[in-house]
């Protein structure tokens, strides 16, 4: 899951900013791949369609999501998933699961028990646990951990000062250097 | 306001980024040197903008400060609000640079024509009445700019009423802000610097 996280963080990076910042993520969830999309404001998507995709873009399925933004998906057949939701006036969150990915969490959900594999999900609980109690970990894990993921996103999003001043920086560097372009060329024709 | 990357169907990123850069040679050659300061200020300006915004109730927007741009610059807006875009996108990461030549043309456009429209009114009657018609372009590229994003958004696929109403509703208080705010600009060049929109003289120089 911290996995999928920083992918997706790394993914979101050169994204979209503040109130309108589109946050999604996927992560395995027992034989389901699990998902959430929202507003980094915390305003997650509720009853919004989720379309999958193969990696060339073929359609596998669909999902929608329920009040707190979360979605689930069975996966079918071991392939990169694409998981893509429209959340209105230009705001489309895409998520990737590679296929290694979906492939562990198709392996892994006919054993109940799975040992060292089950990775991604819960390291610890992988051993004595059943599914449910298993699937009742994850879900509170991911409820305590997505205020911190929202926070995370909003502080990498946060525009600090440096920033301003470095972009001002840049436009006047630029623009001054525009001016002694066209002043150099119009001393060069006038002399 | 800022499509992000992703958003968009090919054909309509490759069709934003050509006219960007029509756009961007466009209003290089109608910059004449003593343009060029005007130009970076309301570049700067126009990537600090965005840093303001209004809350609307759970939501916020940003103001956007095109139509200023446009009013001031005519053409040379163009380039002026690409580089300031293009900024906005590296630095904060509004919108994305793929898309940058898409947003560049729903941004930039509308300045443009609301600059070719009121540019020649600005300079005419009293400086209060240079002031109303600053407001009305101001507010009108604002409205424009939402059209043009619903177009995109269109073309991509998403159904045009729905999107056009969806972004021209939440921005209605940003062209009420930016109204007053570039009236209240206009105003004050016409009062201390009137030969900025003068337009023959500073162009032919």
């Amino acid at each position: 899951m911290i996995r999928a996280c920083v992918l997706f963080l790394a993914l979101l990076a050169p994204l979209p900013a503040l109130a309108h910042n589109v946050i999604s993520s996927v992560f395995p969830s027992g034989s389901d791949i699990e998902g959430e999309v929202g507003f980094s404001n915390g305003d997650m998507a509720a009853d919004l369609l989720i379309e999958v995709f193969d990696a060339a873009g073929a359609k596998l399925g669909e999902t929608r999501t329920d009040a707190d933004g979360f979605f689930l998906f069975t996966p079918a057949s071991p392939v990169t998933h694409v998981f893509r939701g429209d959340l209105g006036a230009g705001h489309v969150a895409e998520i990737r699961m590679e296929a290694a990915e979906v492939a562990q969490i198709m392996g892994e959900s006919p054993i109940e028990t799975a040992p060292a594999a089950t990775g991604t999900t819960a390291p610890a609980a992988a051993a004595g646990l059943s599914d449910q109690s298993r699937a009742e970990l994850a879900r509170m894990l991911r409820t305590e951990l997505r205020p911190l993921r929202q926070e995370l996103t909003a502080f990498k999003n946060k525009s600090d000062f440096q920033s301003i001043l470095g972009g001002i920086g840049y436009i006047f560097g630029l623009f001054g250097l525009g001016f002694y372009i066209a002043a150099r060329r119009k001393i060069g024709s006038s002399a | 306001m800022h499509i992000v990357d992703g958003a968009l169907s090919n054909p309509v990123v490759i069709g934003g980024a050509v006219a960007a850069v029509g756009g961007i040679a466009m209003g290089l050659r109608s910059l004449p040197l003593e343009r060029i300061p005007a130009a970076g200020v309301l570049s700067a300006s126009f990537f600090v903008a965005s840093l303001i915004h209004v809350p609307i109730g759970p939501s916020s927007v940003h103001l956007i400060l095109n139509g200023l741009a446009g009013l001031v610059l005519g053409w040379a807006a163009f380039p002026a609000l690409f580089v300031g875009l293009l900024l906005q996108a590296v630095f904060f990461g509004f919108g994305g640079l793929t898309v940058l030549g898409v947003n560049a043309v729903n941004i930039a456009l509308p300045a443009v024509l609301v600059g070719l429209m009121f540019r020649p009114l600005l300079a005419r009657g009293s400086p209060l009445q240079g002031a109303i018609w600053g407001g009305i372009g101001g507010g009108l590229a604002i409205a424009a700019t939402t059209l043009a994003v619903a177009v995109s958004l269109m073309l991509s696929g998403d159904e045009f009423i729905l999107a056009a109403k969806l972004v021209f509703f939440s921005h209605i208080p940003v062209m009420v802000i930016e109204a007053l705010l570039s009236g209240a600009a206009i105003f004050l060049a016409r009062r201390v610097k009137p030969e900025l929109f003068i337009d023959t003289k500073g162009s032919l120089a």
